[in-house]
């Protein structure tokens, strides 16, 4: 099973390298997870997170063109 | 089932780029990382015991319990000055979060910065102290340590005199730890103290100084948003000094246009909008051949030459012969290159030039440095926001440790060595001028009946007045003819506190020097090639020094601002700071109580802040005097505050202050005053960190007025150009009676430099002036070898058409206390059997001679072995293949082995080599000298080994960048 | 919600290999095993580029689509991860991805591969937050503590940037507009499908020759 899967795998790229225009990356579909669970998931949920987060970006991502209000 | 074909979609061909790319070799890393990786990765696991790999895992930042503090520093790695937050557990540091407050770095860290949590972990240390007893590593304890090492001096000093003992120091000391080490050489009587800036900058600040006024970077990285143009010549920002790209590139968003020169298409030239590759050694011409095309076309800036610059028609004689045609012969550009290079300066005003040690490491360094200013000059692009001389500097503290005197030619604060400097300093240290001076050796001009009649005049000068030898020469300190040198013995005893001796030119002799000398001892938190250069079998000492994050204190940035580094752990190991062993030392050579008269010792320990109220107290020619430890303390605290443009603080506790108070901060502390961000900046008052160009050479020449004729800093009462302020000059102008009493009996007598009230500055700011007086920058310097620069083929030319027009110097019978050689090796032609030219420089996961960064892990993976970039054509006309072992073989006949990288980054007839590995000699992997534990991961050739001779004119610096050699198939 | 992406601005990267060392340091990554890897093309020839590489967190990521033991996960803001305890080192993932991210610490000899090991958008994995345990095995999360990916943080150009795919494309956005050049989003298309971004101007393609097996793995 295993063999006749990587097999797959190598048989599908050999067939579409070469060609153009993509709108689908992937041509495969995951199974379902298997592992344990993971708190993170649920986190972003959560409106303050998120606001957090872009802050967060705003902060470190950007070109910083003046002073900031806060410290560290 | 799951393997569902969703679509006909074919994968498109991004990816297949990106698999090729991650697929195959591409680029310098990937060539090094496929050979390497297997053999790093072992020695890695091998050479770890387990009880390191315990005490490393123990270390991890999950497992430290205790609340989490956070520490600020700065990163020790090059002179941007990136700030560093560390998380510190348990004392413990247990993770680096970017720093977004720091207007210098926002947040952002090379491979350097990104790593330097790792000096937490250390495993590859020196642990405690060593000594070397019959050919083996011995541990020892400290005091075992400073007893002999003491009394080894001691003697040294009773048989031979005080300048046989060498203090080599370094600009990875803090600011009070330079001035410290300054102190103490000084205390213990010998000028023979010097450190890297020789060989990284000093022509530089030779050069640049002697121009202006001051030998610094003129503006900032941030100023460069503000350019319209940028001209690299020598530097390669992008691997030397990273974070300052971020500044670079949005100074290039916002419309400036970068060129950049240098003999290889470095990774800066792959963001230029133009690149000129150069003929090393050939900078003169080059920069003559745009300053031809600029008054040809009258591109120069006349009213700003008319009021600020002096001499300008001289250099126009110089320039009007380099014609297109003959700057293309010699520098190898055409000429429509320079122009269009021209024409973008001339355009796209204000720009700035950058230059590094491509430019500065040449027996003509100072020559080619006082071009680049005198083009800026032409252009009328300097004391302006987004203009200026953007030298940036190598070390994190180089700068620091270049004002404060770890140099053989002069005391803190660029003062010099004559009567009246010692006098100034012995009253700021607050000791007996008398005591100072006796502590040094007499004129040793009767013992010299023979030997040398070289610039210094018989008899000798007192050696307290003279010059020491400089870093780049100690080796000829040590090995020179005795009745050749201008002191009484040749050196016996060298201290390497700090430095990477494989950054040092001429490697046979080194290390026939190092196993002459009856004495080495290396203070370092590494034991560095020094430790494993040398064959000797006793008479050497290793003492664990603390690096940077282990102390605290203040460091100077390329820029001139003061950062203040907090402690982030305790010392590793038994290592200790640098101040510490210094002041152990010195305690155990009788002179501990004058080091640190006004100083408080707590343990051993000289409280740093103390040791900075010192510096303040005496710095008053560069303005070093403002940035009280309780200042620099608050700008720490309030980074944020400052714009990462202007630097300026906007609002907050340090509202209208520059960040870091970048030198000169005028005056007393209590004056505030807030820094100077762009020197010679006549747009804004002295007082609110405006200038003008220094009056440092005199009022007139051959009857020609050097003082400004209508340019003033914005609101000066004196609205042209003055001289220096004195007390006489106060009374003269009637302002005397502004000072406070107390003042007026200080100042009595003096001037701006020597008045320990700072009254004279005080006054002269009050009314708008700047200290330093007003005057022209001077594109001729009567005082150097060459008052015009001038065009000399390197000693070692494979162009010998070219040495007949442009002849070295004549050789020189004395300069720093040392015969030094010019034309006589210049006469011999090498070209036949040394074809290549052999030019060195940085890799951006290095720093220096690399030994900390080459026992950084994080780092060592990245880049495994020593090579040599050659270009295609050079290898197949010598059958040589990309990455196999070749012998480089340098015009003195020094042999490294190492691994060849064929590629175009490099001219044909040009060889470039990364000057940061060491730990090999001559094709030998020098492993087993190691003290077991210490060796770096990654060991290799130092390139230097096969440099050659060559000395700049004014100050000594060494030429790596123009020399030759050959290669072969190893 | 967001959507988080990592975005390398070509015009940008210096090579300068911050983003390694700086993950190396965030996750204690072991010598030999590169979660990320900065690539270069045309090196050393005019029109040099550098890229930062490493698991771009694909949406209809190829990896999870291979895997044998079905391992691979995707948060809710689209960073892609897996349960080492299941995975079983069998390469698959490796050959499935288009940027060459899934590493395999080499743990015994005869090129037996250790559980595989990828960047985790500095999102640990799925045992408990912020855990010694997690960190041990999957390296920090900075996501739960609600900071990014230390690589983009520490960038020493602010190349590399991390976070919500649109406020990233903005920024991207104008640093286009204030070059006026075309943008070159590399590997977006491959990871999070087309939007409308070339690739790489004028068609040029990087040297590329097919991917070879890792030597010794």
């Amino acid at each position: 099973m295993k063999t006749s899967k990587l097999a797959l795998v190598m048989a599908v790229g050999l067939l579409t390298s070469g060609c153009s225009e993509a709108n689908q990356v992937t041509v495969y579909e995951p199974g379902v997870y298997k592992g344990t669970k993971d708190d993170l998931l649920a986190k972003a949920d959560s409106a303050d997170y998120n606001e957090q987060m872009r802050q967060r970006f705003e902060r470190g991502q950007t070109d910083r063109q003046t002073a900031v209000d806060s410290g560290n | 089932m799951k393997l569902i074909k969703k679509s006909d979609q074919p994968i498109t061909g991004m990816e297949e780029k990106i698999r090729g790319v991650l697929g195959s070799a591409v680029g310098r890393r990937t060539f090094l990382k496929r050979t390497g990786l297997a053999l790093g990765g072992g020695a890695l696991a091998t050479a770890l015991p387990p009880a390191m790999m315990r005490r490393s895992q123990a270390q991890a930042k999950a497992t430290a319990t205790g609340e989490v503090v956070k520490k600020k520093s700065v990163c020790t790695h090059c002179s941007v000055g990136c700030g560093v937050v560390a998380e510190v557990q348990g004392g413990v540091w247990t993770g680096q979060e970017p720093d977004f407050d720091s207007p210098f770095n926002l947040g952002a860290h090379c491979a350097k910065g990104a790593s330097v949590r790792e000096h937490g972990h250390g495993e590859r240390r020196l642990k405690y102290p060593m000594k070397k007893v019959g050919g083996k590593w011995q541990r020892i304890s400290w005091d075992q340590a400073i007893e002999e090492i003491g009394d080894k001096c001691l003697e040294i000093r009773g048989e031979y005199g005080p300048d046989s003992v060498y203090w080599l120091g370094s600009a990875k000391f803090n600011n009070e730890q330079a001035y410290l080490f300054r102190k103490l050489a000084g205390m213990w009587g010998t000028n023979n103290v010097d450190h890297q800036a020789r060989i990284c900058h000093s022509t530089t600040v030779a050069g640049v100084a002697n121009t202006w006024g001051y030998g610094a970077m003129t503006n900032s990285y941030n100023d460069m948003h503000n350019c319209k143009a940028m001209f690299f010549i020598g530097s390669n920002a992008a691997e030397a000094h990273p974070v300052s790209m971020q500044h670079v590139l949005r100074g290039k968003e916002n419309g400036a246009k970068l060129i950049v020169v240098d003999p290889r298409f470095t990774r800066t030239a792959a963001h230029a909008d133009q690149f000129i590759r150069l003929r090393p050694g050939s900078d003169v011409p080059l920069v003559w051949g745009m300053l031809w095309h600029i008054f040809e076309n009258g591109w120069e800036d006349k009213e700003y030459i008319s009021q600020r610059v002096f001499g300008m028609d001289e250099i126009r004689k110089e320039v009007a012969k380099w014609t297109p045609d003959v700057v293309e012969d010699v520098t190898g550009v055409p000429g429509e290159e320079l122009k269009k290079a021209a024409q973008t300066m001339a355009e796209n005003r204000p720009g700035t030039i950058v230059w590094c040690m491509g430019g500065t490491q040449h027996t003509i360094g100072n020559n080619n440095t006082r071009a680049y200013c005198v083009l800026q000059l032409a252009l009328g692009n300097v004391g302006k926001s987004g203009g200026g001389a953007n030298i940036f500097r190598g070390h994190d503290n180089v700068q620091g440790a270049t004002d404060l005197g770890i140099l053989s030619h002069t005391l803190p604060g660029y003062y010099g060595l004559a009567d009246g400097s010692w006098q100034h300093w012995a009253r700021v240290w607050d000791l007996d001028y008398d005591w100072v001076r006796g502590q040094f050796d007499t004129s040793y001009a009767d013992l010299k009946s023979e030997g040398s009649k070289g610039d210094v005049e018989l008899p000798f000068a007192n050696p307290m007045n003279s010059a020491g030898f400089p870093v780049s020469r100690w080796i000829d300190g040590v090995l020179e003819d005795e009745r050749n040198i201008d002191q009484r013995h040749n050196l016996k005893a060298m201290f390497f506190w700090g430095h990477a001796p494989n950054s040092q030119t001429r490697g046979p002799e080194m290390k026939k020097a190092m196993e002459t000398l009856d004495m080495i001892v290396v203070v370092d938190p590494y034991p560095t090639h020094t430790a494993v250069l040398p064959d000797r079998d006793d008479g050497m000492y290793l003492l664990p020094a603390c690096t940077q994050f282990e102390t605290y204190g203040s460091v100077t940035a390329s820029n001139r601002s003061l950062q203040w580094r907090e402690q982030v752990i305790d010392p590793l190991f038994e290592s200790l700071p640098d101040h510490t062993i210094m002041y152990k030392l010195a305690k155990k050579l009788g002179i501990g109580d004058q080091l640190c008269k006004n100083i408080q010792v707590n343990n051993d320990e000289p409280l740093i802040e103390d040791i900075l109220r010192e510096i303040n107290r005496g710095m008053w020619t560069i303005g070093y005097t403002g940035q009280s430890p309780e200042r620099l303390k608050l700008h720490l605290a309030n980074k944020h505050t400052f714009n990462p443009t202007t630097l300026k603080a906007e609002g907050g506790p340090c509202d209208g202050d520059y960040y870091g108070l970048p030198w000169p901060s005028w005056g007393t502390p209590e004056m505030k005053h807030p820094g100077t961000p762009i020197l010679y900046d006549t747009s804004k008052p002295v007082a609110e960190g405006g200038l003008n160009f220094r009056a440092r050479f005199g009022v007139e020449y051959n009857g020609e007025n050097l003082l400004a004729e209508g340019s003033y800093s914005k609101g000066a009462e004196i609205q042209d150009g003055y001289p220096e302020f004195t007390a006489d000059m106060l009374k003269q102008l009637g302002w005397w009676d502004d000072l406070t009493e107390e003042e007026k009996v200080a100042a009595e007598g003096k001037n701006w430099k020597t008045d320990l009230s700072g009254g004279i500055q005080r006054v002269a700011i009050k009314h708008g002036c700047a200290p330093f007086g007003n005057a022209k920058a001077r594109c001729i310097v009567w005082n150097f070898p060459d008052p015009v620069p001038i065009h000399r083929e390197p000693l070692y030319t494979a162009r010998r058409d070219l040495v007949e027009k442009y002849p070295t110097y004549e050789d020189r019978a004395s300069h720093y206390r040392l015969p030094t050689r010019y034309a006589s090796i210049q006469k011999d032609d090498y070209s036949g059997e040394y074809p290549l030219i052999l030019t060195s420089g940085r890799l951006v996961e290095y720093e220096g001679g690399g030994e900390e960064t080459r026992s950084n892990p994080w780092l060592a993976e990245l880049q495994q072995e020593m090579f040599a970039e050659i270009n295609p054509a050079d290898a197949n006309d010598r059958g040589i293949k990309d990455g196999q072992w070749i012998w480089l073989e340098g015009a003195e006949g020094a042999k490294i082995k190492v691994k060849a990288m064929v590629t175009d980054r490099v001219g044909r007839g040009v060889v470039f080599t990364p000057f940061h590995f060491g730990g090999w000699y001559e094709g030998k992997d020098l492993l087993d000298k190691y003290p077991e534990g210490c060796a770096p991961y990654v060991r290799g050739e130092a390139c230097n080994t096969a440099f050659t001779y060559g000395y700049d004119s004014v100050t000594q610096m060494q030429e790596t960048k123009a020399t030759l050699c050959n290669i072969r198939a190893a | 919600m967001a959507r988080m992406k990592f975005l390398c601005d070509a015009e940008r990267c210096i090579e300068c290999n911050g983003c390694v060392t700086a993950c190396k340091n965030e996750n204690e990554v072991p010598w030999g095993v590169n979660r990320r890897r900065v690539v270069t093309l045309d090196d050393g020839v005019p029109g040099e580029k550098s890229i930062s590489v490493a698991c771009m967190h694909c949406t209809d990521a190829p990896c999870a689509a291979v895997c044998p033991v079905d391992c691979f996960y995707t948060t809710d803001d689209g960073i892609v991860l897996h349960d080492k305890d299941l995975c079983i080192g069998c390469g698959y993932c490796f050959y499935a991805c288009p940027f060459g991210a899934p590493q395999y610490p080499q743990k015994e000899a005869f090129g037996v591969r250790g559980k595989m090991d990828k960047c985790t958008f500095c999102a640990g994995g799925p045992l408990e937050d912020t855990s010694q345990a997690e960190f041990e095995k999957y390296g920090r999360n900075r996501i739960a503590e609600g900071k990014l990916p230390l690589c983009a943080e520490m960038c020493s150009t602010k190349a590399l940037l991390a976070g919500d795919g649109d406020m990233v494309a903005d920024i991207y956005r104008e640093r286009v507009l204030a070059r006026s050049g075309r943008p070159q989003t590399w590997g977006w298309e491959a990871a999070y499908g087309a939007k409308g971004y070339p690739v790489w101007p004028g068609g040029t393609r990087p040297r590329a020759s097919p991917p070879k097996a890792r030597e010794g793995k």
